[in-house]
Formats: C-alpha cells, structure tokens, sequence
C-alpha cells in the first residue's frame, strides 16, 4: 500500500500538465477578457476628429452597419503588427473601422496613418485615454465589435495576429445573429 | 559584431552543456573530471561572454539587435540600461542561463574522490537542465536576433520597470528559483545511486538549498517594495499570479530547509526532503510557464507566444516524469525507521512541513484554478484576495504558533508539563507587549490581535531561551525573528490601513489618523527622460508641529508616451504616510489618494533580517562541507 501512495505526485503533477496542455492547444485566448459592456450599446461620446475638423459624434457613427473600434497608438509596438490586418479588413471585406488613438501624440498618429496607410474610416483623438476608461480598455492594442444596432458584441484585447485573424473574422461575422 | 559573439557563445554553451551531458552520462573513470573540467568552465565563461554581449549592446544603444530596440531608448538612464537586459523575456532567460552555470560551477566544485559518483550524477541532471533551458532561448527567444535596417532610435524601456529595487529584483530572484535545480539534480542523483548510505547527500544539497531560499526571500522583499513604491496602490502584495509563482517555491524552500536539518540531526524524513527538492524546482519552472506562456492574464506578463508555452510545457513533462517516477520507484530504499513524536523538534517540523504544504497548496489551487475551470467548464472566473485571506491566514495561525515553541523542544521528546513551565515567561510577555499595543493603536480587530500574539510570541520565546540555543543556529534565531517582525508589518499595514481618495485644490486641508494634510502648491519638474507635474503638501500632526512635507509625482514618459505615478512617502518606525498624486487641473482640483499605513517599513525590515540570517547560514554549511571533503 505504502508503494503505491509514492506514485501519486507523479499522477497530480501530470494532471495539472494535461489541463496545461490542453489550454495552450484548444483555440483560446487569454486576452478574451470578459467585458460588462458585451451585448449593451456603445457608450455615447463626442471628441474630435484626427483627420478631419468636424467633431466625431457617436450617435451618429454606430447602428447603421457592422462597425469595428480599434484602440491604437503609434508608441505601441503590437498595434504595428496588427496594423496589416485592420488595413485587409478595411480594404478586402470592406468592413468600417473606427480607430481611436490612445494617449498620444496627433501629429505622430498623422504620419504613422501617411506612413502605414489609413484603414480606419474616421480616427478619434483620445490624448486623456477618456473614452478608453468608458470602454474599458484594458490595455491597447484593443478592438471592439459593434454590431448594426450598436451593440458591442465582442472585444478583443491584444493584436489581430495571422493566427487570430480568421477567428477574428468569423467573430464579425457571428455578431449579426 | 558584438551580438554576433554573444550569439556564437551561447551556442558554445550548448556545446558545452552537452559535453557535460555524455561525459557525466559515462561510466565513471579518469577522463570524466577532466572532460566535465572543460565543459562546466567552458559553460560558465561561454554563459558571462554572451550575457556581457548583449550587457554591451545595451550600453551602446546597439538597435540593430531587436531586444535592445524593444526595450531600450538613448536617453534612458545607466542603471536602466543595465537592468533592461533582464528587464524582458529573452535576456532573463540569458541570465536565467547565466545563474545555472554558475551554480553549475558550485556543484563541479564540490567534487573529491570519495563522493565522484554522486556529483557526475548530479553535474548529469544539471545540464540536462541547462540544455533545455539553452535550447529553449536559442530557438524560442533569442536575444541576439538582429533588424535590418537598424532603428534610429529605440522603442524605450516600460518606464514602471524603472526603479532601483526592481533593477535588482530578477536576479535575486533567479538565484532562488535556479538555485533549487541544484537541490533537484542533487535528489534525482541521490534517489539514483546504488551506494548513497556512504555519502551525506544533504549535506551537499543544504547550502544550495539555504542560498536558494535566502535569496527567493529577498528577491521576492524587493518586488514587494517595488509595488508598495511604484505602483501607487498603497499595497505590497497582490495575489498576482506571478507573485504565487515565487511565492509557492518559497513555501517548499521553507518546509525543504527545515526538514533537511531533520534529516542531517535523526536520520529522518529523507524521503520526503527528496520529493520537497524535486517539487521546489518543478514550481519554479511552472512559475516560469505560467508567466511566459501567457496562459494567465496577469500584470507581469511579459511574453505572449504558445510555442513558448509548448515547449516550456514539454520540458517540465520531461523533468516531472522522470524525477516523479523515479521518486516512485527508487525513493523506497530511504526508509524512516524512527518514530516521531509530536513534542519534539523533528515532530514540529513535520507539522511546519506539513503546514507548509498546505499553504502551497491552497495558493497553486488558487492561482490555477481559474484554468481549471475554464478547461472544464468554458467559464471564465477569477480568483482575488478574499480567497487566499481566507485560507493562507488561518493555516499560516498554527504554523506560527509552532514556531515560537521550537527554541523550546530538544531533538527527542518532551513532556507537556515541562513545555509550558518553560513558556510560562513568554505567555506573560506576550500578553503584556500586546495590551501595550492595542493600548497605542486603540484598536481591537481579532485578526489585528491575533497577528501581534503571534510576533511576540515568537520573539519572547526566543528572548527567553536565548542561553539554550546552540553557537550555530544564531541563524534560525535571525530567520524567526525576522519571520515575526515581517508578520508584524503584514498585520500592521493590512489591519489597520487607512486610505482616503479625495479631489483637491490649491490649499486644501484634509485629515487622516491625527495627521493635518495641506495641499500647498503644484509645479512642473523635468527629469532626465521624463517631464513630471510635483504636488507639495505639507503634513502637520495634532499638536500643529510641521512633520514633513511630501512631494507625489504625475511622471510623462514621452519616449513610451506613458506614465507612472511616484508615490511620495513618509517614513517611520510606526507607520508609513503614503500620498499618490492623481489626474486633475487648477479649476476642479486633482485627485489626491492618501494612506496611513502602519508598520509597513517592519515588512522590509523582516526580510532582511531572514536575509542575514539565510547568509550565516550558509556559510556554516559551506563550512561543514568543507570540513567534509577533507
């Protein structure tokens, strides 16, 4: 009997190793951190505009079609990265992107969008990170799925990277039904 | 050209790590100590060449190399720029590295005629740890891969990640968790020699071990102090995933140290310091899983990458496989033929062990739990502090308890009647000290009560026995002491905390704990790479006497464009006033977070007395080693 009880380590070690596993395998993602504002409307906001001089209104942006919120900076090295993947949504499935940028310099958000190309239909000057704490951003990169009836269905915390992208994808699309 | 040769070394240590391998593999002969002569010297000088190389590429601002253009930037401060090598993923596991082959050399260093078996066994395991850990920076994250075209400028180093005590943190740390691959390899080697009666294998493993505990405690001290300074969130201690990770090999490391000076005195619990040394090490290395694998979500997290995670995953299936199973088959030949008493040293510290693993238990629970659940359940849950208040402190109650009687027990059994005459004098100190301290705090919360029986019970026990106490367990005298004024500031500043977030304007007046806060003027600072906004308020007691004045920063990074928050705080032996500068303008007032935080600076204090007290130890040790290779 006594034998026995010294195998035991070895089966609760392996245990925790198959949960590991298992987690690392199977498509999950870490950064899916659960949001309170999935399925509520988008918060209302006003700020101003990166690129044109009108100010951006929410009320008016959201609710007509599939609209994606994208919050990046050009002091962040994961929203480089990503950038590739916002400009084949933007462009290839024609989806609308709302980028805000987040505590950061306009004049540099200018000549990152002149560098990398602009996927985001209208850009938001965030500088204070205001309307991130009405989003509950995290920390960015960070995109949201806001559906046609303004709802946020889905949040995305980190970078849309090549293995995420096609799962990103159908999250899209899912956020109609 | 740098990087290229700190590239090339660390695949030289490969080499050499291999090397080790297959000659401490072989049958042993004469060629075996001067083949694994080369490698371990070959292995150490390769390890210092590469971590000086990328030390270098720093210092130069060399941005042709990745790792140095992610976290590092022209302007940073020396020091920074130092501490920014292990500041990321790839150069800690450069000094990860590093630490092994220097441990490595300890070991090789303790080899002599009679004991030549046992230590090629463990200098065998110990490569095949510092290969894995080799392979896994060379093909998973190396530090030295270059960009082309090189970057003018670097993208700057996480401006939270600038401060002293965390500059110093990851490699006092890293001695701890390495240091337990020696006490790993020493039981893999002890559970796999046919003839070990003749060696004292705990004796080799003890100083290791000592060192490794000693420096986890102090290492895990700065990371604590770094939060209280730099966070800003007035605490020290968060339950964060990766602070379980240092926290849950420090717990075995505890109960490892206490039973191997069982084993050393009766002969007892070999078996169980065997599997304690093999688990103490496995933690560690899943502390380093679950922080670089990216598996939790957790503030520390450095490096989002699942091949990180598989491969990290794999290698420690290999080493708990084999360690585990051979624990299963060969640890039967350790037989304990004696009989525990409970009143009597070996008795409480196999309760203190077992206390130990309970704690560690509830704490892995606790931390992995969420992982658990979402494998099974798909839900996403998080476990906080209520759930480790709960039940680290009521297990953590008895331990102590146990430990202040300890000085009293002797090595064999002792009679009930004999123990309390003994504890009568400290019963009655400690009664006195913690009325006097309630009288002074005028508060009257169990737990805050409790915390304060228990520290002095533990110092009067020992003030009390001080004539008793054998020349060379000075150091256990350190170590408890320290244990108790460390649970003093725990309870102090966790009990009795004060906080108070309040909106502030020029000239404001505010109170907090007979303490008269004044909010007298704001300005803008400069620092070397950061501009800052400085509140000056000025602390008055009740008696209108000026006691300090303290000056909270809003820093602004505008290389990383983030910023931190410099708490500002005031320091004294009862308690600590912590203020923290928030967002606001002249008009509405700014947000000001102000702490009273009693006994904090005790915390500090305990640490690193247990510190001085680890390093006597180990110097006795080294000396009993010496004293047996003779």
């Amino acid at each position: 009997m006594r034998k026995k009880i010294l195998i035991f380590p070895f089966i609760a070690f392996f245990f925790v190793l198959l949960v590991f596993f298992y987690l690392l395998v199977i498509e999950r993602d870490p950064s899916e951190l659960p949001s309170v504002l999935i399925d509520k409307k988008v918060p209302t906001f006003e700020a101003d505009s990166l690129l044109n001089k009108e100010t951006f209104v929410s009320k008016n942006e959201f609710g007509s079609e599939i609209t994606l919120v994208n919050f990046f900076a050009t002091w962040c090295g994961p929203c480089r990265d990503e950038h590739v993947y916002l400009k084949r949504l933007s462009n290839e499935k024609g989806l609308k992107i709302i980028g805000v940028n987040y505590k950061d310099d306009p004049n540099k958000a200018v000549e990152w969008l002149e560098e990398l190309g602009n996927p985001y239909s209208d850009v938001i000057v965030d500088s204070k990170g205001l309307i991130g704490i009405d989003w509950g951003v995290y920390g960015i990169p960070e995109t949201y799925i806001v559906n046609s009836k303004g709802i946020i269905k889905y949040r995305l915390v980190g970078p849309i990277t090549k293995k995420k992208y096609n799962a990103f994808y159908s999250k899209i699309k899912e956020s109609e039904d | 050209m740098i990087p290229n040769l700190g590239n090339f070394s660390l695949w030289l240590a490969f080499c050499f790590a291999v090397l080790q391998f297959v000659v401490s593999y072989q049958k042993n002969n004469k060629s075996t100590l001067y083949f694994n002569r080369i490698a371990v010297n070959g292995l150490l000088l390769c390890a210092f060449l590469s971590f000086l190389s990328l030390m270098y590429s720093y210092l130069v601002s060399d941005f042709s190399v990745v790792n140095v253009f992610h976290n590092s930037h022209t302007t940073k401060p020396l020091l920074y720029k130092i501490s920014a090598v292990w500041g990321n993923h790839e150069g800690s596991m450069l000094l990860w590295i590093l630490v092994l082959a220097i441990f490595n050399y300890f070991i090789f260093k303790l080899y002599n005629k009679t004991n030549s078996i046992f230590i090629s066994k463990t200098l065998e395991t110990q490569a095949f740890v510092t290969i894995g850990f080799l392979l896994f920076t060379l093909l998973t994250s190396n530090p030295f891969e270059r960009i082309i075209p090189v970057p003018t400028n670097g993208l700057g180093f996480n401006p939270i990640l600038q401060d002293p005590a965390l500059a110093i943190h990851p490699p006092l740390l890293y001695i701890g968790y390495v240091g337990f691959s020696a006490a790993f390899s020493f039981s893999i080697s002890a559970m796999s020699i046919e003839s070990i009666e003749k060696v004292p294998w705990y004796n080799y493993m003890k100083p290791f071990v000592l060192a490794a505990w000693t420096f986890l405690t102090i290492g895990i001290a700065f990371g604590s102090i770094w939060a209280y300074y730099e966070l800003g969130w007035g605490g020290w201690w968060f339950w964060d995933p990766v602070e379980n990770a240092s926290f849950m090999p420090w717990l075995l490391g505890t109960a490892l140290v206490h039973s191997l000076v069982t084993v050393e005195k009766k002969m007892m619990l070999q078996k169980w310091v065997l599997l304690l040394a093999i688990l103490a090490f496995l933690l560690s290395v899943v502390g380093t899983f679950l922080v670089r694998s990216g598996i939790l979500t957790s503030v520390h997290t450095f490096a989002l990458d699942p091949a990180r995670g598989i491969y990290i995953l794999v290698f420690i299936g290999i080493l708990g496989a084999y360690s585990l199973i051979l624990f299963a088959l060969n640890s039967k030949k350790f037989l304990d033929k004696n009989y525990v008493s409970f009143l009597s040293r070996e008795g409480s510290i196999l309760v203190n062990n077992i206390l130990m693993i309970v704690v560690c238990f509830s704490v892995f629970l606790g931390t992995i739990y969420p992982l658990i659940i979402e494998a099974f359940s798909n839900n996403k849950i998080s476990v906080g502090e209520p759930y480790y208040n709960s039940t680290v402190v009521p297990i953590v109650i008895p331990a102590i308890l146990i430990m202040g009687v300890v000085p009293l027990l002797s090595w064999k059994k002792i009679g009930v009647k004999k123990i309390f005459r003994k504890t009568l004098p400290s019963i009655v100190l400690t009664i006195i000290v913690t009325t006097i301290f309630l009288w002074i705090y005028q508060s009257y919360n169990p737990l805050g009560l409790i915390g304060i029986i228990l520290a002095c019970w533990v110092i009067s026990n020992i003030v009390f026995t001080q004539n008793n106490i054998p020349k060379f367990s000075k150091s256990m005298v350190m170590g408890h002491i320290g244990i108790s004024l460390l649970i003093l500031g725990v309870t102090g500043s966790s009990v009795w905390q004060k906080e108070k977030i309040i909106r502030m304007k020029l000239n404001d007046e505010t109170i907090i704990h007979n303490y008269n806060i004044i909010f007298k003027e704001i300005k803008e600072v400069v620092g070397k790479n950061y501009i800052a906004i400085q509140g000056n308020f000025w602390i008055y007691n009740n008696k209108k006497s000026i006691i300090t004045k303290l000056n909270p920063e809003n820093r602004f990074y505008p290389v990383t464009n983030n910023s931190t928050t410099e708490a500002s705080i005031h320091t004294n032996l009862l308690r600590d006033l912590y203020i923290v500068l928030g967002d606001g303008n002249e008009k509405d007032g700014w947000v000001v977070r102000i702490y009273y935080n009693p006994l904090v600076v005790w915390i500090w204090i305990g640490a690193f007395v247990i510190f001085l007290g680890g390093l006597f130890s180990i110097n006795t040790n080294i000396k009993i080693l010496k004293r047996l290779s003779l």
